[in-house]
C-alpha cells in the first residue's frame, strides 16, 4: 500500500514540459508511480482543479538563526518551498568557535537585521563544527535545508580578529581550504562570500580581507567536490558588477564550478545596466562559463523606524551612525536637542522628495492613529512644516516606533523585470528570506511569480516559470533527485490552484525570541505542500510538524 | 532584454590589488606614463567606491579608505558607449 497519493491534478513536472493530468504515488518518501490507476494508500488527496508541482526552492536565504528556533523557516513552507539554501553572502553559522559568537551575531545583526536578543533568547550555542550544526538544526526539521557554508567564518575561524585586517598567509589559507573540505564532506552544498558588506562596527566582514589567491585556492576545493559559489557583489554599480562577471567566470573556466551573483536588479534608470551585465553573462556562457545572476520577483519596498538602522539610511552617515551606535533614549535625546538635529536635517534635507512619498504605516498612540496610511507629504501639510520634520515628529511622539514604508523604489517595471526572470541565464532568487526583517517581508516571491507574472502578466507559461524554481535551482546546487516529479524522485510536492495563487499583503506579526517582531506575508492558493512524502502543511489545517525534511548535500 | 547576437562588450580595464598595494603603488605599477600625482588623482577619481568608503581604523579611531584586497580598481574612466 502507498503511503500518499494525490489524485487528478494537473502534473506540472519542473521540466519545462506541458502539463499534463495524472496521479502521483509516493512510498517511503520517494515518488513511485506517476499515472492513472494508483494502488489504494493511507492518505489521499483529491488535487482536481490544482496544480501538482514539485516544491519550490528557494536558493538565496538567511534562515540561519531563524532555524535554530523554528524548523519549518515560517512562514517559507506555506508559500509552497520546500527546500531553502541559507549560509549565503559569507556568512553561516557554522563553523564557528566559542570565542567568535558574538562576531557573528553582530554580523548577522547588521546585514541581516537579525535582532541581538534573538540570539540570546532564541539560541542555545551548543555547536562549533560544522557537521555539529547540522546535527543540531536537524533535530526538528520540517522544511529541507541547503546548507552553503560561509567565507567570512572560515576566515574567522582559521584566523581570528586577523581575518578582519590582511590577507591570509599560505599555511591559513591551507587550513581554510582543509576546514571547507570539511564542510562539504560533511553536507555543505557550496561556499559563499561577499564583496560588499560590513559588520556591526561598519568595518568589512572578513571575506572583503580575501586576496585572489585565497578565492582561488577555495575554489579549487569547491571543484573537487563539484559545488557551487554563490557571491554578494557592488550590485549598486554596473561597472563593478561587470568586472565581478568577469571574475566569476574565470573561476568557472580554471575550476569548472557553477558560479551566482545576487542580486541583479532592473529598473528604468538602470534598464541599459541589466541589459549590459546580461550581456556579458552570455559572452561568458559562450565560452564555457557557468555564472548564473539571481533576480527576485518582488518589487523593492522598504519599511522602518527609527529604533533600527535601516538600508534606507546607507548613504546618509550621520543617520546611520546615529541608528548603529545609539540605544532608543539616546536617539530620542539627539533628536529632540536642536543643536544635534540640526545636522542630521542638514543631511538628510536633499531627499526631502523621497521622505515626502513615504507612507505613515504603524502607529502606538492613538493620537496618531488617524494618521496611519497617509503620505509624510500630507501629514507635513497638516501640520504645518516638511516631511523630514513630520518623520521625525511622528518617531519623537511614538517612543521611535512610528513605521514608515518606502514603497515601489525599483525593480518594479513588468516589462523589464520579467523580461529577465523569464531569461534563460537567469536564476529565479534573491528573496534574502528570512533576513531582513524589520524592512521587508522576504516571503511570497514565487506566489508573485506565478500570480502576477504568469497569471496576470502572462509573461512567461507555469511550465516554465514552475521549471524556474524548481529543477533549475535543484540542478544549478546539487540537490539530487529534487525539484521534478518522476518516479524515484524524493516526494517535495506543492499543490496549488493557479488560478488564485498569489502573495498577500505584508503585515507585521511578534514571534521572534526576544519580543521581536518582523514583517511577513501569507500565501494564497497554496493548497498542500508534502514534504520527503508527508504533508506539512495545507491550507485547512496549517502545519503538520511531519519533521520530515533533511539536511540536503 | 535581447537575446540576438550582439559584438562583444568592452572591457573596462581593472585590477585587483597586490599585497599592501597603496594609491601610489598601484599608480606608480600600472599608470607609470603619468606623473604621479595625476595617476594617483586619476586612480582615485576612477574608483570612488573605494576611494569615498569610509572605514573607522579601530587602532586610531580616525575614518581611513584602505584598499582591500578583494577590491576591483579600475585603471580608466567608465566607457561610455554602449551600442
Amino acid at each position: 500500500m502507498l503511503d500518499l497519493v494525490i489524485k487528478n491534478g494537473k502534473v506540472v513536472d519542473g521540466s519545462g514540459l506541458p502539463g499534463f493530468v495524472a496521479d502521483i504515488g509516493i512510498k517511503d518518501g520517494v515518488i513511485v508511480q506517476i499515472g492513472r490507476g494508483q494502488q489504494e494508500a493511507a492518505e489521499e488527496i483529491d488535487a482536481s482543479g490544482l496544480v501538482v508541482a514539485p516544491g519550490f526552492i528557494d536558493p538565496h536565504t538567511h534562515f540561519d538563526a531563524q532555524l535554530l528556533w523554528d524548523g519549518a523557516a515560517k512562514p517559507a513552507i506555506e508559500h509552497g518551498i520546500t527546500t531553502i539554501v541559507p549560509g549565503n553572502c559569507s556568512l553561516s553559522l557554522a563553523p564557528l568557535k566559542a570565542e567568535h559568537r558574538m562576531k557573528l551575531v553582530g554580523m548577522f545583526n547588521q546585514i541581516e537585521e537579525m535582532p541581538h536578543k534573538a540570539f540570546a533568547q532564541g539560541v542555545e550555542w551548543n555547536w562549533q563544527t560544522f557537521p555539529e550544526f547540522l546535527a543540531r538544526i536537524g533535530e526538528n526539521l520540517d522544511i529541507n535545508v541547503a546548507q552553503l557554508v560561509g567565507h567570512s567564518v572560515l576566515r574567522l575561524w582559521v584566523m581570528g580578529e586577523a581575518s578582519m585586517q590582511r590577507i591570509a598567509n599560505a599555511s591559513e589559507i591551507e587550513s581554510m581550504c582543509a576546514l571547507l573540505e570539511e564542510c562539504l564532506c560533511a553536507g555543505a552544498i557550496g561556499l559563499s562570500t561577499s564583496f560588499v558588506d560590513m559588520d556591526e562596527r561598519l568595518q568589512p566582514v572578513p571575506s572583503r580581507y580575501a586576496d585572489t589567491a585565497e578565492l582561488d585556492a577555495l575554489c579549487a576545493i569547491l571543484s573537487k567536490h563539484n559545488k557551487i559559489l554563490q557571491v554578494v557583489h557592488e550590485f549598486y554599480d554596473s561597472d563593478l558588477t561587470l568586472a565581478r562577471v568577469d571574475q566569476l567566470a574565470e573561476l568557472s573556466l580554471k575550476h569548472g564550478i557553477n558560479t551566482t551573483f545576487s542580486p541583479l536588479f532592473v529598473s528604468h534608470d538602470n534598464a541599459d545596466s541589466a541589459q549590459r551585465i546580461l550581456q556579458r553573462v552570455q559572452e561568458h556562457t559562450a565560452r564555457g562559463a557557468r555564472v548564473w545572476p539571481q533576480v527576485q520577483t518582488r518589487p523593492i519596498d522598504i519599511s522602518f523606524n527609527f529604533a533600527v538602522p535601516s538600508l534606507l539610511f546607507m548613504r546618509l552617515p550621520k543617520w546611520y551612525a546615529l541608528m548603529r551606535f545609539n540605544a532608543p533614549d539616546q536617539i530620542i535625546a539627539k533628536l529632540q536637542q536642536a543643536d544635534t538635529r540640526a545636522p542630521l536635517i542638514a543631511e538628510a534635507q536633499g531627499m526631502m522628495s523621497l521622505w515626502e512619498r513615504l507612507i505613515l504605516r504603524q502607529v502606538q498612540t492613538p493620537e496618531n492613529q488617524g494618521l496611519v496610511g497617509k503620505s509624510l507629504r500630507e501629514i507635513a501639510e497638516l501640520r504645518g512644516c516638511d516631511a523630514l520634520n513630520a518623520m521625525i515628529d511622528l518617531s519623537l511622539e511614538e517612543g521611535l516606533e512610528a513605521h514608515f514604508l518606502s514603497a515601489d523604489m525599483g525593480h518594479n517595471d513588468d516589462q523589464l523585470v520579467g523580461d529577465l526572470l523569464k531569461h534563460p541565464n537567469v536564476m529565479v532568487g534573491a528573496s534574502d528570506g528570512g533576513a531582513h526583517i524589520l524592512s521587508f517581508a522576504t516571503y511570497g516571491d514565487t506566489g508573485y511569480l506565478l500570480g502576477h507574472f504568469v497569471r496576470d502578466q502572462a509573461t512567461m507559461s507555469l511550465e516554465s516559470a514552475v521549471k524556474k524554481i524548481t529543477s533549475d535551482p535543484a540542478n544549478l546546487w546539487g540537490l539530487g533527485n529534487r525539484g521534478m516529479l518522476r518516479e524515484g524522485f524524493v516526494a517535495d510536492i506543492t499543490l496549488f490552484d493557479e488560478a488564485h495563487i498569489d502573495r498577500g499583503s505584508e503585515h507585521f506579526v511578534q514571534d521572534v525570541p526576544g519580543d521581536g517582531s518582523r514583517y511577513v506575508r501569507d500565501a494564497h492558493g497554496v493548497h498542500t505542500v508534502v514534504i520527503g512524502g508527508a504533508i506539512a502543511f495545507d491550507s485547512a489545517n496549517g502545519y503538520r510538524h511531519a519533521h520530515r525534511g533533511q539536511i540536503i548535500g | 532584454m535581447s537575446n540576438s547576437v550582439q559584438k562583444p562588450l568592452p572591457q573596462r580595464q581593472s585590477i585587483h590589488p597586490q599585497t599592501n598595494d597603496t594609491w601610489h603603488s598601484i599608480a606608480q605599477r600600472e599608470l607609470s606614463g603619468e606623473s604621479l600625482e595625476q595617476a594617483v588623482a586619476s586612480l582615485q577619481s576612477w574608483n570612488l567606491h573605494v576611494f569615498a568608503r569610509r572605514v573607522i581604523d579601530e587602532a586610531t579611531g580616525e575614518m581611513g579608505n584602505p584598499i582591500l584586497p578583494s577590491d576591483i580598481v579600475f585603471l580608466e574612466p567608465p566607457l561610455t558607449t554602449f551600442e
